[in-house]
């Protein structure tokens, strides 16, 4: 895509620029869903089944009903809309005669008070018939396992769309009467019994990395609220406006049209406010009693009735010959998915086969239903799970070969235009310029020296190193840019800007239209004004959106010259855009303001149009995105504890627009992944109940467990991301736990395969030793 | 249950309020008070969002009850600075570009006010230590730590003056 050059250097792109809504966030002034408190605001409150898997027998919600303040009760036999199979959890808005997770939604009430809600779910009587529950994935996928979904219904695949996830051929190869088998996915290339054979070092392992929740500090949040005429506004935490309309509609059989979702301040995401999850009742509690209605989840209804990332299960073996040729890699992943279809079941394995050069590869995965919360995206859905896998391995059989980790990997590193899994290209990416970067490192590269330091009063020392990526999301999107009568810019996006887009976005229109950034307003809109925008998900809010707006000021920046050029009877192609002013290139005097342009869009009887600029690219070409990671730790040979002395984050952007928002997803998104890799994992018992519903015991990283985290800024350019960009905010997730794996190789000769890598299971592998 | 009339200090002025004795010192502010700046993300003292001073000392006053606040002084987010005269660590918050979703930052920014206010030079450990009560999600808290160390600079060069 080629970008318009601008007539000087205007104050956009490739600056660092805080963010302009500041000073709301940190005064506290900033309104998400909660702190919206209209006339006659009612609360909700849901009572969730106790149980993993039961019949529900009988529910008796009159005394409910009966207590003062509570002006609604709903359980399903009050839902005409509710259907049978329901394919995503949106659509289960009530269990109707069997709940098939621990905190499945069975009954709601909306009251006066929080307080009298909960008294009220006290009142509901239910009663259950408790059957048995499908809870370890392994077991699950068995004939004969306790089934989760109602018979019949379809797989989900809209995750994986989405996330733009590659296309792959669907396996014809399910185990007959494996009821609880949502999804298959098979992918082979060449002859791997033999490459085995031929191999001279094989190494298998099996990895395990446990559902984690997404823990955005927000809960998920809604207010709604009908009108007289049938209109339904949403007020919502969500990734996604135009997503969250499109999912409500459907559940409740209502055109798109009477829905308006306003997306309020989103406190995190992180792809678990992508979906539907709390929209529907809150609606239905709304439409019921007439009054507006706010449903905020509690902590501990997030983590045990939330949308996790999913359990993912790998065996990996993989075999090289002697002088370090990659022979043949085979593969079996099994993704837990909860209670409803929805994982991306092709992004293990396009990771697995297609980020080295391996001849020969066979992977299966299997997307398992059990009865647990159903599962979401959380950034970077599935990648550091399989980076885990395949970057631990690759660790191995370096060792085993007795060369330089590092060197190993590039080695065999995927090249743009080879071939992925599915046979697709491998577009565009920077992983060989990352793991350089990372391999010049003094921490890695001193890595000898610091494993030297160790013992004698210190603990054991160790360094590990870690490459893993993300494809990159594509949406289709719009947005708007206008040409104000004071010579300012409005641009408009329904985008909802989470971690500090829109100012990027602010950025990228001031250098495509050719003005300074103090003089361009961006705007995110509800559904019924905004241009059709995607999610903020899948690391493509930039990379497409940005696209949008960077053509739209470019349309705009046409029209405004096109007018001038009649002004000043110039060519268009003979002006330039210069302080704020359309002038005749080599003649500043001949020359017409912004603001006059501007004013005679909006003048009484004015023959000038106005400016406006518009476009709604929709996208083909992803942009992989890289990082590594380097990870210095010391472990203390008594307890197993590990102490982080430094991390490194080495991430290709293609062009960081905006420097300091792109080290602030660098080090948020590190913190996330060395929390996968240490402390965090969501804990079931035997019966499919959360043992660890609290933040007290579901244990993520604090300031106090962190040293200082490095960012180094790598800029390979995208073909066709604004002016070279790729996408930020995937890529430092993924290498982590790899990363800390490797550390703890190192520093004591222990390969730990299962996450998280606490120390009860580092001290269990020393004593094992 | 009755409600009971609570006197407090909030944010410098004297305030006097009905409350359900049942309910807790946040939900009085947010809900009885209109100061939503202190938020809930978990209602069990363990994410820090919802951090005030009171008496100067902060507190998660999602785990204490209104009442216990009587005859207390309390500061909230809303009285730590305000648009156009920010506090040096909102100035610094700002600057350095830490909100990204900007949930926690209310509670973080207390916390660290309460450090600033009790050591004059902290070290880069007192700071991580003083705002290890407050779970951020989105920043990784590298700019924090380096925005509260720049305030206190600042507080402290102010306070010589």
């Amino acid at each position: 895509m080629s970008t318009m050059k601008t007539t000087r250097d205007v104050r956009g792109i490739g600056i660092s620029i805080p963010r302009p809504d500041g000073p709301e966030k940190v005064t506290g002034r900033v309104q998400y869903v909660a702190d919206i408190k209209p006339k006659g605001l009612l609360h909700a409150k849901l009572l969730r089944s106790p149980h993993a898997h039961a019949r529900i027998v009988s529910i008796d919600a009159s005394k409910a009903r009966a207590l003062p303040g509570v002006r609604a009760v709903l359980t399903a036999a009050d839902i005409p809309e509710l259907k049978r199979k329901a394919p995503t959890r949106a659509h289960a808005v009530l269990a109707i005669d069997r709940a098939v997770f621990a905190g499945q939604p069975v009954a709601a009430v909306a009251a006066d008070e929080p307080s009298i809600a909960e008294e009220a779910l006290d009142l509901i009587e239910v009663r259950y018939e408790v059957l048995k529950a499908a809870v370890d994935p392994l077991e699950s996928m068995k004939p004969g396992a306790p089934p989760v979904a109602d018979t019949g219904t379809e797989a989900d695949t809209s995750e994986a769309l989405a996330h733009s996830a590659v296309a792959m051929a669907k396996s014809d190869d399910a185990p007959a009467k494996a009821v609880n088998v949502s999804q298959t996915a098979h992918v082979k290339r060449g002859e791997v019994a033999k490459g085995f054979a031929e191999s001279d070092v094989v190494i298998e392992n099996t990895y395990r990395v446990p559902m984690v929740h997404q823990g955005y500090l927000e809960p998920h949040a809604v207010l709604a609220e009908w009108d007289s005429t049938g209109q339904l506004t949403l007020w919502a935490s969500t990734q996604g406006s135009f997503n969250t309309r499109s999912e409500v509609a459907d559940v409740l059989g209502i055109e798109e049209n009477r829905i308006k979702v306003i997306p309020v301040e989103c406190g995190g995401g992180f792809g678990g406010k992508i979906r539907a999850l709390c929209e529907p009742i809150t609606a239905l509690l709304a439409r019921a009693t007439g009054r507006p209605v706010r449903y905020v989840m509690t902590r501990r209804e997030e983590l045990e009735a939330g949308m996790p990332a999913p359990q993912v299960i790998i065996r990996l073996k993989t075999g090289v010959k002697r002088d370090g040729t990659l022979m043949a890699l085979e593969a079996e992943t099994v993704l837990e998915t909860g209670a409803f279809s929805g994982t991306v079941l092709a992004v293990a394995a396009v990771f697995l086969g297609s980020l080295y050069r391996w001849p020969a590869f066979d992977i299966k995965g299997s997307e398992v239903l059990t009865h647990k919360p159903s599962v979401a995206a959380y950034r970077a859905p599935v990648a550091p799970q399989t980076i885990f896998a395949i970057d631990s391995q690759m660790e191995q059989l370096a060792r085993a070969l007795g060369v330089d980790s590092a060197e190993f990997r590039a080695r065999h590193l995927s090249r743009p235009g080879e071939p992925m899994v599915n046979n697709q290209p491998w577009a565009s990416m920077g992983a060989p310029e990352v793991l350089q970067k990372a391999a010049e490192h003094p921490i890695w590269r001193a890595r000898a020296e610091w494993k030297a330091s160790g013992g004698n009063g210190h603990g054991l020392r160790g360094t590990g190193l870690s490459l893993g990526g993300w494809l990159g999301g594509l949406q289709p999107t719009g947005a708007t840019v206008r040409l104000n009568p004071d010579g300012t810019l409005a641009v408009l996006t329904g985008q909802v800007d989470i971690a500090g887009t829109n100012i990027a976005l602010a950025q990228i229109a001031a250098t495509a239209y050719g003005v300074d950034i103090d003089k361009v307003k961006i705007t995110t809109g509800d559904t019924d004004v905004a241009p059709v925008t995607g999610l903020s998900a899948g690391s493509k809010t930039i990379y497409t959106v940005g696209v949008a707006v960077m053509q739209a000021a470019q349309d705009a920046r046409k029209q405004t010259l096109e007018i001038a050029a009649g002004e000043l009877e110039a060519a268009v192609h003979d002006l330039e855009i210069v302080d704020g002013r359309v002038v005749v290139r080599g003649m500043p005097d001949r020359g017409v303001t912004l603001a006059s342009i501007g004013k005679k869009g909006n003048l009484y009887m004015s023959k000038i149009p106005p400016v406006l600029g518009s476009a709604h690219p929709a996208f083909t070409q992803q942009a992989p995105a890289f990082a590594a990671q380097i990870a210095r730790i010391e472990v203390d040979p008594d307890t197993g504890e590990v102490k982080l002395h430094d991390f490194v984050t080495v991430q290709d952007v293609g062009k960081a627009i905006n420097p300091l928002a792109v080290e602030g997803q660098m080090q948020g998104g590190a913190v996330q992944s060395l929390g996968m890799a240490m402390t965090e994992a969501l804990m079931y018992d035997d019966s499919g109940r959360l043992t660890n519903p609290s933040l007290l015991d579901y244990r993520k990283l604090t300031a106090a467990d962190l040293p200082n985290l490095e960012t180094i800024i790598v800029e390979v350019p995208s073909p066709a991301g604004p002016f070279g960009a790729r996408g930020v905010g995937e890529p430092p997730i993924i290498p982590a736990p790899a990363a800390i794996a490797n550390a703890i190789h190192d520093a004591t000769g222990c390969r730990l395969t299962e996450l998280p890598l606490t120390p009860e299971r580092i001290a269990l592998a020393l004593i094992a030793r | 249950m009755a409600k009971q009339i609570l006197s407090f200090t909030v944010n410098d002025e004297p305030v006097d309020v009905l409350v359900q004795p049942y309910v807790t010192l946040l939900d009085a502010l947010r809900e009885d008070l209109g100061l939503t700046g202190p938020k809930e993300g978990c209602g069990t003292g363990d994410c820090g969002a919802c951090t005030v001073h009171l008496d100067g000392k902060p507190v998660a006053s999602c785990l204490m009850l209104a009442m216990q606040a009587r005859g207390h002084a309390v500061r909230t987010i809303e009285g730590l600075g305000a648009i156009g005269a920010l506090h040096p660590l909102q100035d610094a918050f700002v600057r350095l570009g830490v909100p990204q979703c900007g949930f926690c930052i209310p509670g973080v920014l207390m916390a660290a006010a309460a450090v600033l206010a009790e050591t004059k030079h902290p070290t880069e450990e007192d700071i991580r230590y003083g705002i290890a009560g407050n779970l951020c999600r989105c920043t990784g808290y590298t700019k924090m730590i380096a925005a509260i160390s720049e305030a206190a600079e600042v507080v402290t060069q102010g306070a010589a003056r």
